[in-house]
């Protein structure tokens, strides 16, 4: 190269463009919020299994055990009502 | 592991243990810069957030497999380049003829604004202007770049990253990132000058 190196080792043209990138580009950072949408990814993707804080099984509001429980007190119910009558 | 930061290599700790928090923590401190450098690859808002997402859900699949030879960033950064060569070779075939988000800014200004912005300082609120203007012709004249001189470009101009770190990215000898950057600097510079008419100063 014939031209006098600059910072990058390179020559002035490459020191000119460098500027120019940085005299067009200097705008602060913006990055849209892109934690929700990756964690609903992970969470659909895995089933609600991937964090070991049970962080995504959480958001469904209604645990497995209470549905577990309601289902027994439905059954013992339903047993009490219409189980067998002793028609002795 | 062989990791050059502590904290760093408690931080990966935790990610393989799946801590949700760490997780968080470690969206919000690359968020900005992988969608950064998406865009400027990519050049669709669109198409970059939705792919920033997918960056960050195989670094959550694959942090088992980092063995911090890298820093976690750099690590970060690779991921985000395949994904957007890829990314980018399916977009050119489906949406060759669509013009990227930042040639359909709203803000448009003549060339000879743009000129001004290229050369002296952006103060006056036309001059604002002239600046936007700038941003746009150097942003459309990055994305006219080969794909291979972008990525170089981007990540040395832009992302301001070492040499290191950018062989350490795109798995180049040093040799051909110094000589790919040279390149794509002397591209986009023939691409602004044609669009501004004169010389960058």
């Amino acid at each position: 190269m014939t031209e006098p190196e600059g910072a990058d080792g390179y020559g002035r043209d490459d020191e000119a463009v460098r500027k120019l990138l940085r005299r067009a580009l200097r705008k602060r950072r913006y990055s849209p919020d892109l934690l929700a949408g990756i964690q609903h990814r992970i969470r659909q993707r895995s089933c609600g299994k991937f964090f070991s804080n049970g962080w995504s099984v959480r958001q469904g509001g209604v645990g497995h055990v209470w549905i577990g429980l309601a289902t027994l007190l439905l059954v013992a119910v339903a047993y009490c009502v219409l189980g067998p009558i002793d028609l002795r | 592991m062989p990791f050059a930061d502590d904290a760093e290599a408690r931080l990966v700790e935790r990610l393989v243990q799946r801590d949700e928090r760490a997780f968080n923590a470690l969206v919000r401190a690359h968020e900005a810069r992988v969608f950064g450098l998406l865009l400027q690859m990519i050049g669709s808002r669109a198409e970059a957030e939705d792919l920033a997402q997918e960056v960050f859900v195989q670094v959550f699949k694959a942090i088992g497999a980092f063995r911090g030879e890298s820093k976690l960033s750099t690590w970060i950064y690779r991921i985000a380049v395949n994904l957007s060569k890829n990314r980018g070779k399916y977009l050119r075939v489906r949406h060759s003829g669509q013009e990227d988000d930042f040639a359909a800014m709203d803000e448009r200004v003549d060339v000879g604004n743009a000129k001004r912005a290229a050369v002296g300082s952006v103060a006056r609120p036309d001059d604002m202007a002239a600046g936007k203007q700038l941003e746009r012709i150097v942003q459309h004249a990055i994305l006219q770049l080969e794909p291979t001189f972008r990525e170089c470009l981007v990540l040395r101009d832009i992302e301001d990253l070492s040499y290191e770190e950018i062989e350490a990215i795109t798995g180049l000898p040093e040799g051909t990132v110094k000589s790919r950057i040279h390149r794509a600097r002397g591209q986009l510079r023939e691409l602004v000058e044609r669009e501004l008419g004169e010389k960058i100063a």
